[in-house]
């Protein structure tokens, strides 16, 4: 893998139901950690944007564009929150993901580079490429 | 669910590459009517810029992010392929955008989540605290 880019890197959290098993006083910790890890890694200029997202929701798919409800709560994939993070390697976007106090309970992070055009942009550059070969 | 919030959505974009299947006619004319629908959500407010994602990238998990792992696969139907962000109030309006994307025609799907203000444990954490309050009047 290419471990430097420019356009930055996503951190996706998945799980959005590992709290479930907390005490009050362990998720209080965990939430004082999670705000604390965020705000140091934005004064550091390492975190650009970060989100929760609400639980709930709907999937649209489909020629059809059939809605459905989704994600399942109790789905460890399903995604919580995402950082987005200006850093130029790899291995410094997987360090910061390697801090996330929710691992501990369960919580997975998905560390992936942000593209520099859509793919199909790069898709398509790709079929020129072997056209003109 | 809330049909109601102040701090928009996002659209999750799941795909297993399908684009890779499209001639290189179909793919331009995609990417015409992509831009076509992207600016004109852009120029009525609607939505903010939004980021694709490479197609590789790492799983951490356990204690202290001890476990590393290739992922997602490229293949899978739910890997997420990029992400934009609406500046709408309601989820239906969301989810109206989202079924107007051009590229469903031709497979994936797009996952519609209201944005949290505040994080999900902050208010659990408060909701027990009031519980507490109560349980002691």
């Amino acid at each position: 893998m290419n471990t430097q880019n420019q356009n930055g890197y996503m951190l996706l959290f998945r799980g959005n139901d590992w709290t479930r098993s907390l005490s009050p006083e362990e998720k209080q910790k965990v939430t004082d950690q999670w705000m604390a890890w965020f705000r140091r890694l934005t004064d550091q200029g390492k975190a650009i944007a970060g989100n929760p997202l609400e639980p709930e929701g709907k999937i649209v798919s489909g020629k059809n564009r059939v809605v459905s409800d989704g994600p399942f709560a109790e789905s460890k994939e399903a995604i919580g929150g995402y950082f987005l993070l200006d850093v130029a390697s790899f291995d410094d976007a997987l360090a910061i993901a390697q801090e996330c106090p929710g691992l501990p309970y369960g919580v997975q992070v998905e560390v992936r580079p942000v593209a520099a055009e859509c793919p199909l942009a790069s898709e398509l550059k790709h079929e020129a490429q072997f056209a003109n070969a | 669910m809330n049909t109601q919030n102040q701090n928009g959505y996002m659209l999750l974009y799941r795909t297993d590459e399908w684009y890779n299947r499209l001639s290189h006619e179909e793919l331009q004319k995609l990417i015409g009517q992509n831009q076509a629908w992207f600016e004109r959500l852009t120029a009525q407010g609607k939505a903010k810029p939004g980021r694709a994602l490479e197609r590789r990238g790492v799983i951490v998990s356990g204690r202290n992010g001890r476990f590393v792992t290739d992922g997602p696969f490229a293949e899978s139907k739910e890997a997420i392929g990029g992400y934009l962000v609406l500046d709408v109030e309601t989820i239906e309006e969301a989810i109206a955008i989202a079924q107007s994307s051009p590229g469903l025609a031709y497979g994936g799907s797009i996952e519609v989540r209201p944005m949290a203000d505040e994080c999900p444990l902050d208010v659990r954490a408060r909701e027990l605290a009031r519980e507490e309050q109560l349980a002691t009047v």
